[in-house]
């Protein structure tokens, strides 16, 4: 099991311009219901915003990390967007964010092989080098393989 | 060098818990220091931290956002943030665990006995059933021991007097012992059947020790009546309105029925026959085979400190008390003091091979050796097993060869250095302190040749 079965190509959006952190979530919820991986856009919508308001998931380092879990999604999911112009997420660090996941989890019997994908991509958020790279790739192709590496 | 731990969880368990983790990890690597973190995902706990690593772990680092078990980390240093703190910043997380006070060896011994409570709760099957009847029967074997020594204070012969305090108490101390196989027996199959179990297995127990099937035939009938209990229960169906009947009449009765006459048709004869070699063996026992009863006995109790083998060896000696031989009973006991003591010794000549918290741990150990607590060897043999266990072993076979060498002998199945006190209840008594300080001694070399310098002691060293 591997990042890009989660992260399609189609999930990926380099360079967008977006001009709030919830427009953000918009443009990738959208990209995660074409692909049929979010059934009702709205009821998963609400969950990433609750989410959001417990705490803000902009971990630093300009990086997000919108989740939810939701009636709402079809089976796991993860979509990414690099900002063209950074924007303000309530950082841990005070800091705009420019690299943003979104993840899609379903309500029930989340496969386990998922979540585990989904923890390493958080461990790997962690290291600057990791980091360095999404910002650094030129094609979707290039960012899905620089997650599996 | 102080070991840490952490737990992180986050609402979702999804990315927070395991950024908080990996965070937490490099900043302890770049720290050098050791520490391990347990996840709470929602896949679940990772990497779960265990009873020994909390043992021995200086401080918890508890990152978390929603409700933890915070209970296992009762008397341990313990800091409890939010998990973004642990995103944010890690290193001063750990620099202000670092900073926490060490806790006192009078927690870490309090520690050691919820730990073996916690065991006793954990036991499952066979063992949990055969130590449910031993429990029950040790209060019987100590009352009964030190009565028949007492007796003895009037004179090695003074009880044969009838009608002379020596002989009441003789009297009183046998009655004892002739009830441990049938208690012995009756709480096995009670912890198998329950309530049902308790008479038939009363009864097998007795019947075992009529025939001197002793401990052996203790063990047997319990678990025979357990079981007998238990199918009747299980597959013996009455009319619904007869059903109160069962507990009170259908099981005990046919239980017991059958369970007497399996002893007397099946079991009795032979088992009588093997305690009976086994007792002629043991009694006339001497020289090398002594020797080689005391190291296999004496190693047992050594190896895991308190678990399943050691309860083993207790088991078989404080069994062979029903049949009045006191050898092996005194070898397991020295055997199960040397860990501890070896131990606290080993902290006291050679310092530096002891962390500064190891070296506070010592001095708990040695209270908890002289009262004949194995488990008080464990954070030490956790911590650094390939090295402390064979130094364990060996020091506790020495230990409990020589006691039998010695030919000392013990009638109580407790109580540590303070029995040596109690007049006749050890036999050679000074011999057998001997002994148990050789086997302390033993211990204590073999784990100070064994053992490296502790960090703490090579970083002072490299500072020379």
């Amino acid at each position: 099991m591997q990042l890009s079965e989660i992260l399609k190509n189609e999930h990926v959006l380099l360079d967008v311009n977006v001009d709030s952190r919830e427009t953000c979530i918009d443009e990738l919820t959208k990209l995660m219901e074409k692909t049929g991986v979010v059934s009702d856009s709205a009821v998963y919508k609400d969950a990433v915003l609750k989410r959001e308001e417990e705490g803000s998931t902009g971990i630093g380092f300009g990086v997000a990390i919108p989740h939810g879990k939701s009636s709402g999604v079809e089976e796991a999911g993860l979509a990414f967007a690099r900002l063209s112009d950074e924007i303000d997420w309530q950082s841990l660090d005070g800091k705009p964010v420019k690299s943003v996941f979104l993840i899609a989890i379903p309500e029930e019997k989340a496969g386990n092989e998922h979540l585990q994908i989904l923890s390493q991509l958080s461990r790997k958020l962690m290291h600057e080098d990791f980091r360095n790279k999404l910002l650094q790739a030129t094609s979707s192709d290039e960012l899905i393989a620089a997650l599996d590496e | 060098m102080k070991k840490l731990l952490a737990v992180t969880a986050c609402p979702t368990g999804i990315a927070h818990t395991f950024m908080a983790a990996e965070a937490l990890d490099q900043a302890a690597k770049a720290k050098d220091v050791s520490l391990k973190v347990e996840t709470r995902g929602s896949v679940g706990a990772e990497n779960e931290l265990t009873e020994e690593e909390i043992l021995e772990a200086h401080a918890i680092i508890l990152a978390v956002d929603t409700n933890v078990d915070e209970d296992r980390f009762e008397g341990k240093n313990v800091i409890r943030v939010g998990v973004s703190e642990a995103i944010k910043d890690p290193s001063g997380l750990i620099d202000r665990v670092l900073e926490m006070e060490e806790k006192s060896a009078d927690e870490y011994v309090e520690q050691v006995q919820n730990k073996k409570k916690e065991k006793g709760a954990e036991r499952q099957g066979f063992y949990k059933h055969l130590m449910n009847g031993v429990s029950f029967m040790i209060p019987l074997v100590v009352a009964g021991g030190l009565l028949i020594a007492l007796s003895f204070v009037f004179g090695i012969d003074a009880a044969e007097n009838e009608g002379s305090l020596a002989y009441y108490l003789m009297e009183t101390g046998g009655a004892a012992f002739s009830l441990m196989v049938p208690i012995l027996a009756g709480y096995i199959a009670y912890s198998i059947a329950d309530k049902p179990g308790l008479a038939p297995g009363l009864v097998g127990g007795m019947l075992a020790e009529q025939v001197e099937a002793g401990f052996l035939g203790g063990i047997i009938a319990g678990f025979l009546a357990g079981y007998v209990a238990l199918l009747i229960k299980k597959y013996f169906k009455v009319p619904r309105n007869l059903e109160g009947i069962m507990p009170v009449l259908v099981i005990p009765f046919f239980a017991t029925l059958i369970t007497g006459l399996l002893m007397f048709y099946i079991i009795n004869d032979p088992v009588a026959g093997i305690m009976g070699g086994l007792e002629n063996w043991l009694q006339s026992m001497t020289g090398a085979n002594a020797f080689i009863l005391g190291l296999v006995l004496g190693g047992m109790m050594a190896i895991d400190m308190g678990g399943p083998v050691n309860k083993t060896a207790y088991a078989f000696a404080v069994g062979l008390l029903a049949s009045e031989i006191y050898g092996p009973m005194a070898a397991v006991m020295a055997a199960g003091m040397t860990p501890p003591l070896g131990l606290w010794l080993a902290t006291v000549i050679a310092k530096k091979r002891f962390t500064n918290e190891e070296q506070e741990a010592g001095k708990a150990a040695s209270v908890l050796g002289i009262s004949f607590i194995t488990e008080g060897a464990i954070p030490f043999a956790a911590a650094d097993p390939l090295r402390v266990i064979p130094s364990l072993v060996a020091g506790s076979a020495v230990a409990g060869s020589l006691a039998m060498i010695f030919e000392a002998a013990l009638r109580v199945p407790h109580g540590g250095v303070f029995v040596l006190f109690i007049p006749n209840a050890v036999t050679n008594v000074l011999l057998y302190a001997l002994a148990i300080a050789i086997g302390t001694v033993v211990t204590a070399l073999f784990v100070v040749l064994l053992k490296r310098n502790s960090p703490q002691a090579k970083a002072a060293q490299a500072n020379e």
